[in-house]
């Protein structure tokens, strides 16, 4: 350890943190008794089968059957089929809070834990957001033509990372980047909502999107969001390099 | 034969079958540091109050999850670093925030280290706001590594990113901070 390393242990242990209150009957009054865990994940799943099976019959989604059994999950984007959005607003009050710290381009690469997929035109602007995503801008921030996430799948156990809502009105079509499996989604705007690991939304995180198309790409979950056909979206995506 | 106090692991596994009291323990053992992450990560006593608790609320609940044999502090660490990231997004209150502890220190109602004379104030106060200035990224991992004290390993975790990343942010994040303070 250097010897800014032990310095800044010294300043750590010298903090001067706020007396706290005991938090444990706060915390006792607070969870309600849970039964023990194999039963109510069981219960959880068979309730989102239930609720997506109700919801197939609706939805124009081809290969339905197999839709299901997959969850709508790619990488660690999970599209959920829901019968009423929650309360989303069409105008969040800055995109650019959401997408996190403006980076240059070349920061972006620097900083990255796993080499970017870029186009042959570089973003207008850069942003590194939660959970590691990388977001290219193409076009003003408060407006964009075309954004582009990149999202790296983590080690630690977590389910998602990012959930779609999807309710009638969105279509949701399985299409193929460069052979692998993708979907793009359609219509109707769909909200996103950015989850934890624990499946518990983020809750200033939720907004409306347009047409995106969502794949995996060797360990990253990619996002590709703006006014396309199907057809443009596929092919931006496989120019990205 | 002296009774051994059940382990982390021991009270977390019967906390997951639902024993209130198991987690209890958890609580009591856990919420000092809780609070402290929350508190670095916030720079508010309130925001860090509500994070802490809210994260072992939400710890008891996600618990069904919890993988076995796994870590229990860097797993509920992660829980209250979400919880103070909801806090200080929503509050929009991005920057300068991390370390506010440090210039609160004569402040009422704080209990000041014995640790406290390690560093002399002028050298503390050039690393404080040197720290200040790093960017959130770069603040967050000098505050699991080196005020948490915690491993590269439970760092990434709590931060949820790879082992790579919190090496490589850590330099990164040194790097710099060699660059803004006198040697």
């Amino acid at each position: 350890m250097s010897e800014l390393e032990h310095e800044l242990v010294a300043l750590g242990r010298a903090l001067a943190v706020p007396v706290q209150p005991d938090l444990t009957p706060r915390v006792l009054a607070a969870i309600g008794t849970r039964p023990a865990a194999p039963g109510r994940r069981r219960l959880v799943l068979a309730l989102a089968v239930l609720a997506l099976a109700a919801l197939l019959a609706t939805l124009a989604i081809p290969d339905a059957s197999s839709a299901l059994l997959r969850f709508l999950q790619i990488g660690g984007a999970r599209i959920e089929l829901v019968d009423e959005l929650p309360a989303v607003s069409s105008s969040p009050p800055e995109l650019e809070l959401t997408l996190g710290q403006r980076v240059s381009l070349d920061e972006a690469r620097q900083r990255t834990a796993f080499e970017l997929l870029e186009l042959d035109q570089a973003p207008d602007s850069v942003y590194l957001g939660e959970r590691d995503t990388v977001w290219f801008v193409y076009g003003l921030p408060d407006a964009p033509r075309l954004l582009v996430a990149q999202t790296p799948e983590l080690e630690i156990d977590e389910p998602f990372i990012l959930k779609k809502l999807a309710a009638a009105g969105t279509r949701v079509e399985r299409v193929s980047v460069r052979g692998k499996p993708a979907y793009f989604l359609s219509g109707e705007p769909h909200a996103v909502v950015l989850v934890d690991e624990y499946g518990v939304a983020i809750t200033d995180s939720a907004r409306l999107a347009r047409d995106v198309l969502v794949w995996d790409e060797d360990g990253r979950t990619v996002r590709l969001e703006g006014d396309l056909t199907m057809a443009a979206a596929v092919e931006i995506a496989e120019a990205l390099r | 034969m002296e009774d051994r106090p059940p382990t982390d692991a021991v009270l977390a596994e019967r906390a997951r079958a639902g024993d209130e009291h198991a987690f209890a323990e958890l609580v009591r053992a856990y919420q000092g540091m809780a609070f402290r992450a929350a508190y670095l990560l916030t720079g508010s006593a309130a925001d860090a109050e509500e994070a802490a608790q809210v994260a072992f609320v939400k710890a008891w609940s996600a618990l069904p999850r919890f993988r076995r044999g796994a870590e229990f502090r860097p797993w509920l660490l992660r829980i209250v670093a979400n919880e103070a990231h909801n806090r200080r997004r929503s509050a929009q209150r991005r920057d300068g925030l991390t370390l506010r502890a440090v210039a609160d220190h004569a402040s009422g109602g704080v209990v000041p280290s014995p640790e406290a004379t390690v560093v002399d104030d002028e050298r503390r106060q050039e690393l404080r706001a040197a720290v200040n200035r790093l960017d959130e990224r770069d603040r967050d991992v000098l505050a699991c590594r080196y005020f948490l004290e915690l491993s590269e390993q439970e760092t990434a975790e709590v931060l949820g990113v790879r082992r790579g990343t919190v090496k490589s942010r850590t330099a990164r994040a040194l790097e710099r901070l060699r660059g803004e303070v006198a040697p």
